[in-house]
């Protein structure tokens, strides 16, 4: 991060309540993205040298980790134990929740393997709500339009279509479940209409809300739901290291690496649901990150390496307002509900400088573009410019105790008051737009390998709004645990050889394109765990000493 | 790339697929127009060229014409074996894909020698291309009046005919593959008596491999010792090998015959992968012996590899890494066994899925110190139980990593 102008000079320069008006700005919204958000510039891309993609474009960062070795050898697995079922689920988050939910209940074994504890995931810190187009002044039209528009017109129009239609089934679905939305106030005693609002980007009131924390109460019906249903067989602390191939270059299965009893396990399955979610503890371009520990782009990984197609590679969200200070809790997330009741954005000459509504990426370029110029705040080593929190309180007084309670919380745990400070922000890495390409059942390029939610792109085009990550992994997890069920018994057979051959397969290629075969992937934790799967597993030589990051 | 690449069967010009203007155009129908001219000459020819089955056997090729030839006269069959479906042997499927007319135009070179009048390929139907090329070939030779000069060498009307396979592994057993032109399942019968007296509807038959029958025009153009020039030492000829497991460039390659083994894995297939070391090589598919690092000086051919105690079989060489579980080759491909077992026999049906599962149980750490003993067991009551040599392939294998890798069974044992 660059310098920037000293806290205490910032803060004198500020003033409580007295909002300036935003300075007039002679640079327009496409050369503020080209010039300044992390998706753009020279440096933003490389071309993949091995794989389905070879030649696609691809973040930097990113491709050391899609084109690095396997984690694991034939002999590391040798004497592993066997398990065998119908449907393996990769990831405890919503989307693997559903999909286990959904094939369950249509009769297939399920086994639920988790990389953290069921629910770790980036389901739970979803504030805002999740959209459905479920007001008579709405449709699942304009929900299509609005989320394709969004995306650039990146995103796949059949799959944005059929998360819209889904839309309302998914709430009747979660409501079943026992999940509670925000009311409309009206005088009945019992039951009445859900409160509708508004999101950015979107021409209607589309998003259904849970206070504060939607994800949170829909991850504890999901986890209640899965622990209680018998088909499913749970497994925490269980990252999945390698998939399994057959001869056909089906996927078989999956190397699982149990972190308590430190073995491998293999799972045979008759298909893969993958939902491990996002990279943003990868850290690309060295942000913070907003994601949580587990967010680490296995699947991605372990995908691509099989021979399932990727797409938008070069394309993540920045969230605009991550914590900047301080240093410890860098990168957490400032939900957008702050910006959509009026709190603005102000930088260390006491200036205004961004139309705070504007779409994510722009709100984040702008504050890059301010940091980058020196007109940040510095504080404790950390640059970002303030959010205005205490402005709005004074316009507004009360807001912050009835309806930003988690941000009031946040403030108290960064060490001040959201009325009388405000906070310093920075750009996050929120989240993937792109991913593994799928089809209308989530079903990959590799046969018998399904991805669903923040792994899979396709439907966010290159811009994802507020509220569609949560009805898209729902929407798609059930889609993709029927579909995976539904797999007749002889288009994945539980016999026959599976092994790691395309691993074999994949050394052959990076020998060939002489890339390094001693960097190695997936990461699962971030650099900073220090976690070591050779010497976890007691391996010994062979096994790697550092992940990606570790290396960089 | 070395000259002795690819120089006659996979020589790039000669793959013009089921074209068979371009193949004339190349010189093809030569070897039989020679074959017409003197259909005396064509035993003896093969015979000096010392050409052998490539399916495996490795079994003088004349040896199998000559008693057909002498049968009585009447119906007799030539069958090409194209089922090919054996791991790690991948060369069948493209020679009937690239050069389908090699492999037809070998096969009536037999029905010349041999007098026979029906002419059948017998090809895999799980490989697409190989069959649909076959099938335009086939289509070909008959429309455009090629195969006159045949029928008046045989003194009658010949049938050419494309016969799929079931598709299963044991249809490639030399018996199976008569009765499935029969039209029945493939169960293959006792021998004898063998095809060359009693075949197809109980007529004298010849079944051969794919490759064998494609080495068959070059030596009717360009005479024995051509062909046994092209072997190194006292080998003749070429072969395909199949080269597949942890090398760094897998595939095909058309070797002279007694090339080394060294030369194969290392000069041709870009030595192992992650720089590992050599540990062993399935040959011929894995119902022959391993070979381990002592052997990489072996000449790949019938006679060398058997002299250290193992057997070229079909050219598939299946290479191991230090590093890749033998016990979990072993279980895969032993696996693959009891799946393809046709079932008549009840201790190859019973035997294999037996052997089968005390290989996993070990493979996935739960095997005792009695389930080895009861494999040992296996491969002494085992072999020549069935009535073709399905179960002895399976027990072969087992038996030959027990003796040369027994310590990594041992290590996988529950303690």
């Amino acid at each position: 991060m660059a310098s920037g102008i000293p806290y205490d000079a910032a803060r004198q320069r500020w003033q409580v309540g007295a909002t300036p008006p935003k300075r007039a700005d002679e640079v327009s919204v496409p050369d503020l993205l080209k010039g300044y958000h992390p998706d753009h510039g020279p440096r933003a891309r490389v071309s993949l040298a091995v794989g389905v993609n070879r030649g696609d474009p691809c973040q930097p960062d990113f491709a050391g980790h899609l084109q690095a070795n396997a984690l694991i050898d034939d002999v590391h697995i040798a004497g592993a134990q066997l398990v065998t079922t119908d449907v393996l689920v990769i990831g405890g988050g919503g989307g693997g929740c559903a999909a286990a939910l959904t094939a369950a209940k249509d009769g297939a074994r399920v086994i639920l393997a988790t990389k953290l504890r069921l629910g770790d995931s980036n389901t739970v810190m979803a504030e805002g709500g999740i959209q459905a187009a479920v007001g008579a002044d709405d449709s699942p039209q304009r929900h299509f339009e609005d989320t394709l528009r969004a995306g650039h017109f990146c995103g796949e129009p059949e799959l944005v279509a059929q998360m819209a239609m889904d839309g309302p089934a998914v709430i009747r679905w979660l409501i079943e479940l026992g999940m509670m939305f925000d009311l409309e106030d009206d005088d009945r005693p019992l039951g009445g209409k859900l409160l509708r609002k508004k999101p950015g980007g979107a021409t209607a009131a589309r998003i259904l809300s849970y206070r504060d924390y939607t994800g949170l109460e829909m991850m504890r019906v999901l986890r209640e739901a899965v622990e209680l249903e018998p088909g499913i067989t749970l497994w925490n602390r269980c990252p999945v290291v390698e998939l399994l191939s057959d001869d056909h270059g089906r996927c078989a299965g999956a190397v699982v690496y149990n972190l308590e009893w430190r073995c491998f396990v293999l799972v045979r399955a008759r298909s893969v649901i993958m939902a491990t979610g996002g990279a943003g503890r990868l850290h690309l371009n060295q942000f913070p990150t907003s994601n949580h520990y587990g967010a680490t782009g296995d699947g991605l990984v372990l995908a691509y390496r099989i021979g399932a197609r990727l797409r938008e590679l070069d394309s993540f969200q920045y969230h605009p307002t991550g914590i900047a200070y301080p240093r410890h809790l860098a990168g957490g997330l400032i939900s957008e509900a702050a910006r959509s009741a009026g709190a603005t954005l102000i930088n260390g000459e006491g200036e205004r400088f961004v139309d705070e509504l504007q779409p994510r990426d722009v709100v984040a370029a702008a504050i890059l573009r301010e940091c980058a110029e020196g007109r940040g705040i510095e504080r404790g080593g950390q640059v970002g410019v303030f959010l205005d929190t205490p402005s709005l309180e004074k316009a507004n007084p009360g807001i912050l105790a009835k309806r930003l309670v988690t941000l009031r919380h946040l403030a108290k745990k960064c060490g001040h008051d959201a009325a009388e400070e405000p906070f310093l922000v920075y750009p996050t890495l929120h989240y993937q737009n792109g991913g593994v390409a799928i089809d209308r059942h989530g079903a990959t390029g590799t046969p018998g390998l399904y991805a669903v939610g923040e792994l899979a792109g396709g439907i966010h085009g290159r811009n994802r709004l507020m509220g569609n990550a949560l009805l898209d992994i729902v929407s798609m997890g059930r889609r993709a645990g029927a579909a995976a069920a539904a797999q007749p018994a002889d288009g994945g057979t539980l016999w026959g050889r599976a092994g790691i051959g395309h691993v074999h397969a994949w050394q052959r290629e990076l020998t060939l394109a002489g890339l390094p075969l001693d960097v190695r992937a997936p990461q699962l934790f971030p650099t900073y765990a220090h976690f070591d799967l050779g010497a976890d597993a007691g391996l010994g030589a062979g096994m790697p000493a550092h992940g990606v990051g570790g290396i960089r | 790339m070395d000259s002795t690449l690819n120089q006659v069967l996979m020589k790039p010009e000669v793959r013009v697929g089921a074209d068979l203007a371009a193949w004339l155009a190349l010189g093809g129908g030569e070897g039989l127009a020679n074959a017409v001219r003197d259909p005396q000459a064509i035993i003896p020819l093969i015979a000096d060229a010392d050409l052998r089955g490539m399916g495996g056997a490795g079994f003088p090729t004349h040896r199998k014409w000559a008693p057909v030839a002498a049968g009585p006269a009447g119906d007799k069959y030539v069958i090409c074996n194209g089922n090919e479906d054996e791991p790690g042997t991948f060369k069948d499927r493209f020679l009937l894909e690239h050069t389908p007319h090699a492999v037809i135009e070998g096969a009536l070179i037999a029905a010349v020698a041999t007098g026979a009048n029906h002419v059948v390929l017998y090809v895999n139907p799980h490989e697409k291309q190989a069959i649909a090329a076959v099938g335009e070939a086939v289509r070909q030779w008959r429309d455009l009046g090629h195969l006159a000069p045949v029928e008046a060498a045989i003194g009658g009307p010949l049938s050419l005919a494309l016969v799929p396979s079931s598709g299963l592994y044991i249809g490639g057993e030399e018996t199976a593959v008569i009765s499935t032109v029969e039209g029945g399942f493939p169960f293959p019968r006792r021998k004898p008596p063998y095809p060359a007296q009693s075949g197809v509807h109980g007529q004298p038959t010849l079944v051969n491999n794919t490759e064998t029958f494609a080495h068959v025009p070059g030596i009717l153009r360009h005479g024995a010792a051509w062909y046994r020039n092209l072997g190194l030492g006292d080998a003749s000829g070429t072969k395909l090998y199949s080269l597949s497991g942890d090398v760094l460039r897998p595939g095909l390659y058309e070797l002279p015959m007694g090339t080394r083994l060294d030369t194969l894995v290392f000069d041709h297939g870009g030595g192992l992968l992650m720089g590992r070391e050599f540990k062993a090589v399935f040959t011929g598919g894995p119902s022959n012996t391993l070979l381990t690092k002592h052997h990489l000086d072996v000449a790949l051919d019938f006679e060398s590899v058997r002299a250290r105690g193992s057997r070229l079989g079909t050219g598939a060489m299946i290479v191991v890494s230090e590093g890749t579980s033998i016990v979990r080759k072993v279980a895969e491909y032993v696996d693959f066994f009891s799946h393809g077992s046709c079932g008549q026999c009840p201790p190859c049906k019973g035997g294999t899925y037996q052997l089968t599962r005390l290989l996993n149980r070990i493979d996935t750490g739960r095997g005792v110190r009695a389930d080895l003993a009861a494999l040992e067991n296996l491969c002494g009551l085992l072999p020549g139980s069935g009535r073709c040599g399905l179960v002895d392939g399976a027990v072969t294998v087992v038996a030959s990593s027990l003796q040369q890798f027994r310590d990594e069974y041992e290590a996988l044992l529950v303690s």
